[in-house]
């Protein structure tokens, strides 16, 4: 039952805000999230982790633990037979045979009766380190004689990438006006509710079901496949409702669920394994840390000429998604005004701190932040109004980007528009700080696995004459589903209410890259769409077939031009009669065309873009820097909107999670440790921070989407930094170069002007 | 762990005598998973002769086990000691409010325990009572043994309640605090002051500051250099200047620099002095 109020059933009434029923067990407490998951016979495993942040193991002794009375196995890494692996570089083990990198590395892994003693035998294991030089700043790092934390990359440079677009030099030599700056941005975790968590079952027939969950579970069972060495059949996933992913749990934590497979398999039984919050944060996959230096070239009319950046981003001890993450970080600011001539540098280092990874936008919004202040640094030396700066550059549709991406539908420019009409920009509270900020990204990647572009879904009438919709492609609190539900609501005359769909078992969901890329509601919703509109040609040839007559479907149903009406139930039990079982069942596969990305990475990466401007209004406390954020107008370009309430709902919780990212959050370090790794230290906003939200969307109608839709889950997040360190400049007279913008540092920037008390 | 909830206090004395120093008092319990858990704990927070706010004559007393929420709400302390209503409200979140209790919030002995900072601004007295009936009467700064450590030894002794003198006609009192967060964030300073005027110059003040030291620290030199001046916006500047000459402050990777901290000290000092003023001058002109 639904426990609705008169308010919740008036806001879901209207098919635009259609929610699934798993939203209900969420909101009563009744979701079974991975955290809650208990097997018969389970164990409980626990993970030694170095205390070191670079040494080598001599020696580890694990007899006493062994002996322990409830502890059922000890690991460690010379037990494994495993190569290393990686999702970019293969340069990590579930547990590190000899040599530790970072305080957190995992050592040995222990399997007990209950919580309390694998805890206790984790103390019983005696390790012999032999300690090492460490380094824990990117600069240092890739000096000669620096500590060198992985063989095969002399200098600690993990990754790098040059790219040079058009003309920068003479760009740059023809310029009225070149603007510099240099950007610090740390490390930054999703902070979900629900820390990584898994129960791994090992099976009779050698196998491994994994119940966890996780953005992509497709991707992670490939993985763990590959190296478990396991045949690829016989890897499960099943999927308990998750508690939070915002693309911190794409991958979850690989470590986590191979230790857990080889616990289990070692012991034959159930062994539930999750992270504590403070292993979270110093043994997750934080988003990267980045170093940008940028600079920037104009014409006198504020007409962009050329940018260069030099960018470093610091790896931590082992590689993750960080190639990635780096590249997007690099290179996707480039497309979002036109900028003919672009030379970029990049290097991704390793250091012995935490391993980083990705977080929601991957990055595009930590550039975001060092590109949105140097437009304002130039607008106000040109005296061009930041707003008339942007116009004047803004992409538009039907352009193709520096970097080759082919935009099709763009309401950029309607976006600044409205966003900037909202806040009140001409009409400004006196006292009170404005900025802007702009933003493109990436909707649906067609390079991510060129050899799989797509997405695909599988659709059947159900005897009852309801519909199941099978999709690879995850919930986890975006609304994908909800959409899902009416997207093939549309193509089949039916409310979406009628519509279940299944995602959580790798078993019989077809396989799906997962949620990220903003990808699912454009390309897995294609496939939807698609699977929808074949089952409805299959529904209506089955029924004349059944009548003998032709018949057309109308508002859910079927009749022939006699008159003659048939409903679902009637055509399922026909269909299941003839073919003793079968349910009519549509499959669409949705295939986007190559990309014509080159070695340069030139070329269009992505079945669409999704675009947004956002502008806040900000206040400072001129004797102390306090800064109050008082409202954030956030104008999206998600093409046609498909369920308002879950894109606002998107929009409320990303700007939220911006503004922390912003303005509160931020990994710190003592000596390669991290300092703050509790949420009473590292500090995300409660509701008394969250400013005021305003969410407006531009729709355009996209070709690609399913029914014009765009993706939108990520770029909620990717101009705030921008807006507010503009608004924050505004009202102090100079920018924030470094996130988080606190109290502190807008009061640094007040005393150099003189402004402060 | 035993937990052991006491109907009375003679109940909860005799619980500490029979353990023998192996029980420890709680009232409230907010920091009881970041301070470790006593083998046996006798919890207070619900006795009412420790749970009463009373005035008598010039004289409030605030039992120990008055939560931060009742004494944020409490009409009287917000007329009759207005920090201690301020610094309440202050407090961790509604959950943190709703549990923690006053007594509590001085025993854990926190450098910048906001209750603590009002209650030493208006010159409260702890009074004691130890597991052999013995009642004493302590000034609150007497009560600190170091960071984080209490003098008070919660297995013999209980705090019954704070004593301190009503705000007069002539007084007034304010808190105010700094933090990087709106809620559930130790503060990088907070800042209480009680000032008395006569013949409209300042004739008593209390300003007190933390974190500087252990205890929430009394700014002498600048409570002196404020006896006999009108208060106006040339002496708050003169109070800015004082208080963050007067304290010697650590900075924190996690909250901020010493500069920085000492800066807000003097900011904080001559907002709540100002604010404790105008609480007088409130009064006199209804």
């Amino acid at each position: 039952m639904q426990p609705e109020t008169p308010a919740v059933r008036e806001l879901i009434s209207t098919e635009k805000n259609y929610q699934s029923a798993e939203v209900w067990t969420k909101v009563t407490g009744k979701a079974i999230y991975g955290i809650d998951l208990r097997l018969p016979g389970m164990l409980y495993g626990k993970i030694l982790r170095s205390s070191h942040p670079h040494a080598r193991i001599k020696k580890i002794k694990t007899s006493a633990a062994l002996k322990m009375p409830g502890v059922r196995t000890v690991l460690t890494g010379s037990d494994l037979s495993c190569s290393p692996y990686g999702i970019v570089i293969n340069d990590e083990m579930p547990l590190e045979p000899e040599h530790v990198r970072y305080v957190g590395d995992e050592v040995a892994a222990v399997a007990a009766v209950d919580d309390k003693k694998a805890e206790e035998a984790l103390k019983l294991i005696h390790v012999e380190y032999e300690t090492l030089p460490a380094v824990f700043d990117t600069g240092e790092a890739q000096l000669p004689e620096a500590p060198q934390l992985h063989e095969n990359f002399p200098g600690n440079v993990a990754w790098r990438r040059e790219v040079v677009r058009g003309d920068p030099e003479s760009a740059f030599r023809n310029a009225d006006l070149v603007v510099e700056g240099k950007f610090h941005i740390p490390q930054f975790h999703p902070a979900y509710l629900e820390p990584v968590a898994c129960v791994a079952v090992s099976e009779p027939d050698g196998g491994i079901t994994l119940h966890t969950a996780v953005q992509s579970p497709d991707i992670v069972r490939d993985l763990l496949a590959q190296v478990l060495k396991l045949p690829l059949s016989r890897v499960r996933i099943v999927g308990p409702v998750m508690g939070g992913g915002f693309g911190g749990k794409v991958y979850g934590n690989l470590n986590l669920y191979l230790i857990s497979a080889l616990l289990s398999m070692q012991t034959g039984l159930p062994v539930k394994m999750q992270l504590t919050r403070e292993e979270e944060f110093t043994a997750g996959r934080p988003m990267v840390a980045a170093e940008i230096k940028m600079r920037m070239a104009l014409g006198n009319d504020g007409t962009f000429l050329g940018r260069e950046m030099d960018l470093i981003t610091d790896n931590g001890a082992y590689s993750a998604q960080a190639p990635w993450v780096s590249n997007t970080l690099a290179e996707r600011n480039d497309s979002v005004y036109r900028i003919p001539a672009i030379k970029t540098k990049a290097r991704l280092v390793y250091t012995n701190k935490v391993p980083t990874g990705q977080y929601r936008a991957y990055g595009n919004q930590v550039a975001n932040f060092a590109c949105e202040s140097l437009i304002d640094m130039a607008a106000k030396k040109l005296k061009i109004d930041p707003l008339e700066m942007r116009l004047r550059n803004c992409v538009r549709p039907g352009e193709t980007t520096v970097h080759g991406l082919q935009i099709k539908s763009c309401g950029l420019a309607e976006c600044l528009a409205a966003a900037t009409e909202e806040i009140g920009w001409t009409k400004r509270k006196k006292g009170h700080g404005y900025g802007l900020s702009a933003a493109i990204h990436a909707s649906g990647s067609v390079v991510f696995d060129p050899n799989l572009r797509g997405a695909s879904a599988r659709i059947s009438l159900e005897l009852d004459g309801n519909i199941s919709l099978f999709t690879g492609e995850q919930d986890y609190g975006q609304g994908t589903h909800a959409a899902f539900s009416q997207i093939a609501a549309i193509a089949l005359d039916l409310e979406p209410s009628r519509i279940s769909v299944y995602s959580k078992d790798s078993l019989v969901t077809p396989y799906s890259m997962g949620a990220l890329g903003m990808r699912q509601a454009t390309i897995g919703g294609k496939a939807v769409q698609l699977a929808a509109e074949k089952l409805r040609e299959k529904i209506i040839r089955t029924s004349s077939e059944m009548i003998g007559e032709p018949v057309i479907m109308e508002n859910g149903r079927i009749r022939s031009a006699s008159g003659r009406q048939v409903d679902f139930t009637e055509i399922a039990h026909y269909y299941h009669g003839q073919t003793s079982g079968l349910t009519l069942t549509g499959e669409g596969s949705y295939v986007p065309p190559e990309s014509s990305y080159d070695d340069t990475k030139y070329g269009n990466i992505a079945v669409t873009y999704s675009f947004a401007a956002h502008a806040a209004e900000v206040e400072i406390d001129p004797e102390t820097g306090a800064l109050t954020v008082h409202r954030i107008v956030a104008a999206h370009d998600s093409g046609r909107i498909i369920n308002h309430l879950s894109a606002s709902g998107q929009i409320y919780g990303g700007v939220a999670q911006g503004f922390g990212m912003s303005c509160l959050e931020g990994y710190l370090f003592n000596e390669g440790r991290v300092a703050n790794p509790t949420l009473a230290d590292y500090k995300i906003p409660t509701a008394l921070d969250v400013p005021d939200i305003t969410p407006l969307f531009i729709e355009t109608d996209d070709p690609e989407g399913p029914y014009g839709a765009k993706g939108l889950g990520e770029i909620v997040q990717v101009p705030v930094p921008g807006a507010l360190a503009n608004a924050v400049a505004d009202a102090a007279g100079g920018w924030v170069t470094e996130m988080p913008i606190t109290a502190e540092k807008i009061f640094r920037i007040l005393s150099n002007r003189g402004a402060a008390k | 762990m035993s937990y052991f909830t006491a109907a009375s206090l003679d109940e909860a004395l005799n619980v500490l005598r029979e353990a023998k120093g192996k029980a420890l008092i709680i009232a409230g319990a907010t920091d009881l998973f970041l301070k470790g858990m006593p083998s046996q704990a006798v919890d207070i927070a619900s006795l009412p002769e420790l749970g009463m706010i009373v005035e008598e004559q010039d004289y409030l007393s605030v039992g120990a086990a008055v939560t931060h929420a009742a004494a944020a709400s409490s009409p009287l302390i917000m007329v009759k000691a207005a920090a201690l209503a301020e610094a309440c409200a202050a407090v961790g979140s509604p959950q943190v409010r709703n549990l923690g209790t006053i007594g509590g919030n001085l025993v854990n002995a926190a450098p910048a325990a906001d209750a603590a900072v009002a209650l030493a601004a208006l010159g409260a007295k702890a009074v004691l009572c130890d597991i052999d009936g013995r009642r004493r009467v302590e000034e609150l700064g007497n009560l600190y043994a170091g960071y984080n450590q209490s003098r008070i030894d919660s297995s013999r002794e209980i705090v019954l309640n704070l004593i301190f003198k009503t705000c007069q006609f002539n007084e007034g009192s304010a808190f105010a605090r700094f933090a990087s967060r709106r809620a559930l964030s130790l503060p990088m300073v907070n800042v209480a002051a009680r000032v008395g005027l006569e013949n409209g110059v300042f004739a008593e003040v209390r300003l007190v500051a933390a974190p500087v030291k252990p205890a929430p620290t009394r700014l002498f030199k600048t409570e002196e250099a404020l006896l006999g001046k009108e208060p106006n916006e040339e002496t708050r500047q003169m109070v800015e200047e004082l208080a963050s000459a007067e304290v010697k402050v650590r900075g924190s990777l996690l909250r901020c620099s010493a500069d920085y901290r000492r800066h807000l000290i003097g900011v904080l000092a001559g907002r709540v002095l100002m604010a404790a003023v105008r609480r007088v001058q409130d009064k006199e002109e209804s």
